[in-house]
C-alpha cells in the first residue's frame, strides 16, 4: 500500500461537466464522465489505486490571476458570449454554454487550489481532471476548444504566489500548445517544452523545432514535433536525447505537465500512434523529474484526449506511472 | 501575386559616387545584401553586392605593406567601378513567378524592381520570395492545418471535395492538386482546414470517398 506521502492529489469537480460543447463535438462532458467512473473503480479497495488519491475541489480563478495572462477585455468578451446565449467564441470550434465562463474560471482555477495544498507539503503530485482545456487559448483568442490558459496561469501563480520563479511546462499532448508558448515567449524562467504531431500535418499549424523563444526568452522553448506516425518509441527517444537534458539544464522549481492524451493511435485527432502503455511511462517519468528537481511540485493538467473511454484508460495509466516513480525507468 | 505588394519598398539606393568602404558600411549598418546603384534621376546603373565588396578588399594572405596601399587606394574608389552593369530587373507589372524563375535561372539573390523609365521602385530578393509563397500556402498561420489525400482519379475531385466540406460548414483556406513529381500517376490533393476538428474533417471526406494519404 502506498504512503500518505506518496498520495496524488485529484482536482476533480462535476461543474466541468457543465460547459456544452454541443451534439457531436469531441470536447464533452462524456470525457470526463468516462475518466471520473474508471478512476472510482481503481480506486476502489483492493483496486490498483486504492488509497492513492486524494480529491480536492476546484476553484475559480481570480480575475488579478487570469489577467497575469489574459487580456481583461476578452474575459469580458467571454463572458458576454457565454452569458448571452450564442455558441460559440471566435471559431465554431470553441463552443460553449451558458455556464462556460464560470466553469472556464474553476478549471484555471484548479490548478492553483492544487498548487496551494502541495506548497503545504506531504503530497508528491497533482492531477487537475478539467475542461475546457487550455494550451491553445492566447491572450485575447479562443482557440481549439481553449478560452484560458490553465497551465499559463498556473505557472504565473507558482511565481506569485509562492515565489518558485523556475517553472518548466512539459507539454505531450499530441498538438503543440501555442498559447503557453505565447504567454512565455521572451520570458527565461518558464520554459516550455512540447512534444507534438508535426505542424506540416497539424493543428494548430505552430511548433516548429525552429521556435526556440526570443528575447530574454530565446532557448527557454523547445518544440519537438514528430512526423505523424510516430510512437512510444520515438517519444522515449526524445525523452532521453532532449527532454532529460533540457530538465537538467534548466533545474526548474516546479513542473506543470500539459496532459494531454490524443496522442494515442486510436485517438483520430492526431496521427500520432502511442500506446496506452506509454501514459504509464510518462507518468514515471514525470515523477522522478519531480523526485530530482521539485519534490511535491508536480502539478499535471488534463488537456487534450477525445475518445472517452480511452482516454479514462490513458489517465488510469499515467497516475499509476505517478505513483510508481522511477521503478524501472 | 503581382511583385508591387512583395517587394521591399522604398529602397535604399546609392550613387555611382559613393566610396567603397562607405557602401560596405552601409550594407553592414542595414544588414542587406544588395545596393542599387542610381543616377540623380533615379536610373538604375547597376548593382553592389556584400560579396562585390568584400572581394573588393585586400585579401589576407597580401604582405602589410601592399595590404595598407590597397586599402587606401580602396578610401578612394567609387562603387561605380566594382558594380554589376547587366543587372536583371523586374517590370513593375512583374509577378512573383516572373521572378521565381529568374532568380532561379541567373542564380542572383536579388532583383531590382524599376518602373518603364528604369527608375528603381523596389528590390525583390529571395527572402522575400520565401514570405511570399509562405503566406500564399499559410505555412504557420495558426489554427489551421494541412490534409494531403489521395486523388484516386474518378472525375470531378475537387468540386466534389468542396461540396462535402461546404455542406459541413468546414471552413479551408488552401486547395492544392499537385503531383509530387512529374511522372507520377496520380495527383495529390493538398488541403489546409481551419478547424481543430480533423476529426470531423476525415469522417467527411471518408464520405465523400477520399482518404488521407499517409506516406506523403
Amino acid at each position: 500500500m502506498p504512503n500518505a506521502k506518496q498520495a496524488l492529489l485529484l482536482v476533480s469537480d462535476q461543474e466541468f461537466l457543465q460547459h456544452h460543447t454541443g451534439r457531436g463535438h469531441p470536447e464533452s462532458p462524456q470525457r470526463l464522465q468516462a475518466v471520473l467512473k474508471r478512476l472510482e473503480t481503481s480506486s476502489a479497495p483492493g483496486n490498483s489505486l486504492a488509497g492513492s488519491l486524494r480529491i480536492i475541489p476546484a476553484r475559480a480563478a481570480r480575475r488579478e490571476e487570469l489577467l497575469t495572462v489574459h487580456d481583461e477585455n476578452y474575459l469580458l468578451r467571454f463572458e458576454e458570449t457565454a452569458l448571452s446565449g450564442r455558441s460559440y467564441l471566435d471559431h465554431p470550434d470553441n463552443q460553449l454554454s451558458y455556464d462556460s465562463y464560470r466553469i472556464a474560471l474553476q478549471a484555471a482555477g484548479a490548478g492553483l487550489a492544487a498548487i496551494d495544498r502541495l506548497e503545504e507539503g506531504g503530497q508528491s503530485a497533482a492531477l487537475a481532471l478539467v475542461r475546457p482545456p487550455g494550451h491553445h487559448a492566447e491572450r485575447a483568442a479562443a482557440l481549439g476548444f481553449c478560452f484560458l490558459n490553465n497551465a499559463a496561469v498556473a505557472a504565473r501563480y507558482w511565481q506569485q504566489r509562492h515565489q518558485r520563479q523556475r517553472i518548466m511546462i512539459i507539454d505531450w499532448d499530441a498538438h503543440h500548445g501555442n498559447g503557453i508558448q505565447a504567454a512565455f515567449e521572451e520570458d527565461p524562467d518558464v520554459f516550455y517544452l512540447s512534444i507534438h504531431e508535426h505542424p506540416t500535418w497539424s493543428f494548430p499549424g505552430t511548433g516548429w523545432s525552429e521556435e526556440r523563444g526570443s528575447g530574454p526568452g530565446r532557448g527557454a522553448t523547445i518544440n519537438l514535433p514528430l512526423r505523424p506516425g510516430s510512437g512510444d518509441e520515438q517519444v522515449m527517444r526524445l525523452i532521453n536525447e532532449k527532454v532529460n537534458p533540457a530538465l537538467a539544464k534548466f533545474a526548474p522549481e516546479a513542473l506543470i505537465i500539459g496532459a494531454g492524451f490524443d496522442g494515442h493511435r486510436d485517438d483520430d485527432m492526431s496521427g500520432l500512434a502511442y500506446s496506452s502503455e506509454l501514459y504509464r511511462h510518462l507518468g514515471r517519468y514525470a515523477a522522478a523529474w519531480s523526485a530530482q528537481f521539485c519534490p511535491g511540485r508536480l502539478l499535471s493538467l488534463l488537456e487534450g484526449g477525445y475518445q472517452p473511454e480511452l482516454l479514462a484508460v490513458c489517465v488510469e495509466n499515467y497516475l499509476d506511472g505517478l505513483l510508481k516513480k522511477g521503478s524501472d525507468l | 501575386m503581382n511583385i508591387k505588394q512583395y517587394m521591399s519598398a522604398p529602397v535604399l539606393t546609392i550613387s555611382p559616387e559613393m566610396t567603397i568602404p562607405d557602401a560596405r558600411e552601409l550594407l553592414r549598418a542595414r544588414d542587406f545584401r544588395h545596393l542599387p546603384v542610381v543616377d540623380e534621376n533615379g536610373q538604375l546603373l547597376g548593382i553592389v553586392t556584400d560579396r562585390d565588396l568584400r572581394s573588393a578588399y585586400p585579401s589576407t594572405v597580401l604582405c602589410d605593406e601592399r595590404s595598407q596601399a590597397r586599402l587606401a587606394a580602396l578610401k578612394k574608389t567609387p562603387v561605380s567601378e566594382i558594380m554589376s552593369r547587366d543587372t536583371y530587373t523586374l517590370p513593375v507589372e512583374a509577378t512573383i513567378d516572373d521572378a521565381l524563375l529568374i532568380l532561379d535561372r541567373q542564380k542572383v539573390g536579388a532583383l531590382p524592381v524599376v518602373d518603364e523609365n528604369g527608375a528603381v521602385l523596389g528590390m525583390f530578393s529571395i527572402r522575400d520570395l520565401i514570405r511570399a509563397y509562405r503566406g500564399l500556402f499559410g505555412l504557420g498561420e495558426r489554427g489551421s492545418a494541412m490534409l494531403a489525400i489521395e486523388d484516386d482519379g474518378r472525375p470531378r475531385p475537387l468540386s466534389r471535395l468542396c461540396a462535402a466540406l461546404e455542406a459541413a460548414d468546414i471552413h479551408f483556406t488552401r486547395l492544392l492538386k499537385a503531383k509530387q513529381k512529374p511522372e507520377d500517376e496520380h495527383f495529390i490533393i493538398y488541403l489546409r482546414v481551419t478547424t481543430y476538428n480533423l476529426s470531423a474533417v476525415r469522417k467527411i471526406l471518408a464520405a465523400a470517398g477520399f482518404f488521407e494519404k499517409t506516406d506523403h
